[in-house]
C-alpha cells in the first residue's frame, strides 16, 4: 500500500468513526459531546469555505460569518414571516395560492406589551383553535437563506474586483459589520439583538429504521450537519481538483500573470465569492434551524476571527486540512473548559482556554506557515517529491511516477 | 501568415508622456529586438500588447483583430503571450500545474493527458523533466524563467515578447533560452526579445526597434541601427577608445 492508498484508508477510517460515533458513545454526556461535535462540523464547513476562498484563490475576505449571517437570518425571517392558511385572516397581507392563502405576518419587532400583536396572533386568537394554519417547509428557508447568500457574495465579489490583500480584508470587515449593524438596528423586522427564533430542524420529530426522534435529539441533526459537511468537502475537493481550483491558486500567486496566460482572473474571483458564500450561508441556514435562534452576535468579528483561526491552524491551504482543524479546535476549546487548581489557586478555564487558544495561533503562524494538519497530509501526498527529483537528476531514464493530474 | 499592426500608439500617465504616436508592423515569424534605455517606454508598450493597460490613443491589431480594449486573457487567446521583466512564476504551485495553467486556459476542452504529454516534452526541452513535481519556489531564479518561457511554450501564441530574458542568468541555462527563441522562431512564431545584452540582441535578431522616452527613434536591421547615429547618441554609446568608458554594459550597471 503506497502513501496514496494510507492517507485514502485514513480519510475511510475517519469518516466511518464520525458515522458510528453517535451509536458507541454512550457516556452520560452525550448530548453535550453530539452539540459539540455537531458545531465542530458546522465551524468545518465555515473553515473549509474560507479555506477556499481565501487559501486558495487569496482572496482574504473577514466577510464570511455575514454571508452566514445571511444563511441564517435569511431563513429565520422566511419561517417567521410566511406561513399558508386554508382560510383568509383579513387582518395580514395576503395571497390567494389555489385552495390556500400565503399569509405574511406584519412586523411589530420586539414587546412585552400583550396588547401588540401581529396579525397572525390575532387571527389565531380570533379562530379559537378552528384553523390550522402550515408554515413554510424550512428546507425551502434554507434554500432561499443559501441562495441570499450566493447573490451578496456575487455582489461583494464584483465589489472587490480590484482590491487586494489588506484593502480586500478590511472591505469585506466593512460589509460584515454593515450587515451586523443592520440586523441590530431593524428591530421591527429582525427583533434586533432579541434575534429571532426558527423552527428546529425536525420539528416534529423523525422516524428512522422505525425509531422515533424528538425535535431535540441530537442524532438527526448530528447528521444532517456531518452529510452536509461531507458534501461540502465533496464539492471543494472536486472543484481543487478540476481546473477552477488551477486557476484560483494561479490567481492567488500572480493575478497579472494568470490573466497573461488566458485565465479570466475576473470570471473566477467572482465564482470563488459566490461558491464559497453560497456554502457559508447554507452552513448557517441548517446550523440556525439546529440551534432554533439566530442573533446578530453570531456575526461577529469575534466569530470571524474563530473560523479564521481554525482555517490557519489546520491549514489555510488545504480545505481538508482546515475542516480536521475547525472540528479538533472546536474539541479543545470545550475540553479546556475545565477549570483546576494549581497550589490552591483555582484557574478559570473558561477565561484561560481563550488564551491557550491564541497560544497556538501564535506558534502556528511563526513556525508551521502551512497549519498543523497540511504537513501532515503532505507526508503522504508529497513526500516522493524531493527523493524522486533527486532521483531523476541523477538517472533521467527512471520510471516516471504518476503525475499529479486535473479532472475536469 | 501572422500580422501585427501598431498605430500611433499614445500613452501618458499624468503629465508623463511615455508613449509617443509609436506605429510599427510585424509580418510572418520576425525576430526582434526591442531596445532602449530604462524608462523609454518597453515595459509599457509590452502592457499596452498584451491588454494590461489601455492606451490613450492609438490601435493595435493582431491577425486582424483589434485588441487594444481587450482584457490580457483574451489577447493571449488571441495569440499574443508574454513573460515579465521580473520573473512571475506560481511559486505554490507545482511546475506541472504551471504549466497546465496557459494549456488549460486557451483550450477549454483540451484532452488533460495531451496536455501531459505536451508539458513533458516541453520540460524535457527545457531539461527540467526531474523537477515536474516540485513547487516553482524551489526552483532556482534561472529555472523559473526556464518555465516562464515553458508556460508560453504551452500557450502556444503567433507572437512571443520576452521581457529580459537573459537577466541574471547562468550560462548554461543562457544556452537553453538562446535555443529556445531560435527553435520557437523556426516554428514559425513572432518573437519581441526586450533585453540590455547587446551581444544577445545582435546575434539573434534580424531587426531592431529602438525607444528613447517614449519615441520609436529606428527601426531596421541591426547593422544599420548599430550605426544610425541617432541611436548611438541615445543609448548605445560610442564604440571607440575615447569613449570606451561609457559602453552600454556600464550603462546598464549604472541603470
Amino acid at each position: 500500500m503506497n502513501r496514496q492508498q494510507t492517507l485514502w484508508l485514513i480519510s475511510i477510517l475517519i469518516i466511518v468513526f464520525f458515522m458510528t460515533f453517535p451509536f458507541l458513545y454512550g457516556r452520560r454526556d452525550y448530548d453535550y459531546i453530539m452539540h459539540v461535535l455537531i458545531t465542530g462540523f458546522f465551524y468545518a464547513i465555515l473553515a473549509s469555505s474560507w479555506s477556499m476562498l481565501s487559501g486558495y484563490a487569496g482572496q482574504f475576505s473577514f466577510g464570511h460569518m455575514a454571508f452566514m449571517g445571511l444563511g441564517a437570518y435569511g431563513t429565520a425571517l422566511f419561517s417567521h414571516y410566511f406561513y399558508l392558511s386554508p382560510v383568509p385572516t383579513n387582518l395580514c397581507t395576503e395571497f390567494e395560492i389555489g385552495d390556500q392563502y400565503f399569509i405574511i405576518k406584519d412586523a411589530i419587532g420586539v414587546t412585552s406589551s400583550t396588547l401588540d400583536q401581529d396579525c397572525l396572533t390575532k387571527a389565531l386568537a380570533i379562530w379559537d383553535g378552528s384553523v390550522q394554519i402550515t408554515p413554510m417547509p424550512i428546507w425551502i428557508g434554507i434554500l432561499l437563506g443559501s441562495m441570499l447568500g450566493g447573490i451578496f457574495g456575487l455582489l461583494i465579489g464584483m465589489l472587490v474586483l480590484r482590491l487586494r490583500a489588506a484593502y480586500l480584508a478590511l472591505f469585506t470587515l466593512g460589509f460584515s459589520e454593515i450587515l451586523r449593524a443592520t440586523i441590530s438596528a431593524e428591530i421591527k423586522i429582525t427583533r434586533g439583538q432579541a434575534g429571532i427564533e426558527l423552527p428546529y430542524l425536525f420539528e416534529n420529530g423523525i422516524t428512522v429504521f422505525g425509531h422515533e426522534f424528538s425535535k431535540t435529539d441530537k442524532i438527526p441533526p448530528y447528521y444532517v450537519m456531518f452529510f452536509l459537511l461531507l458534501a461540502c468537502m465533496a464539492v471543494l475537493a472536486w472543484l481543487a481538483k478540476s481546473r477552477f481550483g488551477l486557476f484560483v491558486r494561479a490567481l492567488r500567486e500572480d493575478e497579472d500573470a494568470a490573466a497573461a496566460l488566458g485565465v479570466n482572473t475576473v470570471r473566477f474571483k467572482i465564482m470563488v465569492f459566490v461558491i464559497t458564500s453560497t456554502m457559508a450561508a447554507l452552513a448557517g441556514a441548517v446550523q440556525a434551524h439546529y440551534v432554533g435562534i439566530i442573533t446578530p452576535n453570531n456575526l461577529m468579528i469575534l466569530q470571524m476571527s474563530l473560523v479564521v483561526a481554525m482555517a490557519v491552524i489546520g491549514g489555510l491551504e488545504n480545505f481538508a486540512a482546515a475542516a480536521i482543524g475547525a472540528i479538533i479546535i472546536q474539541f479543545l476549546l470545550e475540553l479546556l473548559r475545565e477549570s483546576f487548581v494549581i497550589g490552591g489557586v483555582e484557574v478559570d478555564m473558561t477565561l484561560w482556554r481563550l488564551v491557550f487558544f491564541g497560544a497556538l495561533l501564535m506558534i502556528t503562524l511563526r513556525f508551521y506557515r502551512n497549519g498543523l494538519i497540511t504537513p501532515i497530509i503532505e507526508f503522504f501526498t508529497r513526500a516522493h517529491v524531493a527523493s524522486e527529483t533527486v532521483e531523476k537528476r541523477m538517472d533521467p531514464k527512471t520510471e516516471d511516477v504518476e503525475e499529479e493530474g486535473i479532472t475536469g | 501568415m501572422i500580422e501585427l499592426e501598431v498605430k500611433n500608439l499614445n500613452k501618458r500617465f499624468g503629465g508623463l508622456h511615455v508613449l509617443k504616436d509609436v506605429s510599427f508592423g510585424i509580418k510572418g515569424a520576425e525576430l526582434i529586438g526591442l531596445i532602449g534605455p530604462n524608462g523609454a517606454g518597453k515595459t509599457t508598450l509590452t502592457n499596452i500588447l498584451d491588454g494590461a493597460i489601455k492606451p490613450n490613443s492609438g490601435t493595435v491589431y493582431l491577425n486582424g483583430q483589434r485588441i487594444d480594449q481587450l482584457p490580457p486573457f483574451e489577447v493571449a487567446k488571441v495569440g499574443l503571450g508574454r513573460t515579465f521583466q521580473v520573473t512571475r512564476s506560481f511559486r505554490r504551485m507545482t511546475v506541472l500545474e504551471n504549466l497546465y495553467v496557459p494549456a488549460l486556459a486557451k483550450h477549454v476542452a483540451a484532452d488533460k493527458t495531451e496536455v501531459t504529454n505536451k508539458a513533458l516534452e516541453v520540460l524535457d526541452f527545457l531539461t527540467m523533466r526531474h523537477l515536474r513535481n516540485e513547487y516553482a519556489q524551489a526552483l532556482s531564479g534561472g529555472q523559473q524563467k526556464l518555465l516562464e518561457l515553458g508556460r508560453l511554450l504551452m500557450l502556444d501564441p503567433d507572437i512571443i515578447i520576452l521581457d529580459e530574458p537573459f537577466a541574471g542568468v547562468h550560462p548554461t541555462l543562457m544556452e537553453i533560452i538562446y535555443e529556445y527563441i531560435r527553435k520557437v522562431n523556426e516554428e514559425g512564431k513572432a518573437i519581441v526579445l526586450i533585453s540590455h545584452q547587446m551581444d544577445s540582441i545582435f546575434s539573434l535578431c534580424k531587426r531592431l526597434l529602438v525607444l528613447n522616452y517614449g519615441d520609436l527613434i529606428a527601426d531596421g536591421a541591426p547593422e544599420d541601427v548599430k550605426n544610425d547615429p541617432v541611436v548611438v547618441d541615445a543609448y548605445l554609446g560610442k564604440d571607440d577608445d575615447e569613449n570606451s568608458d561609457t559602453t552600454n554594459n556600464e550603462k546598464q550597471n549604472s541603470a
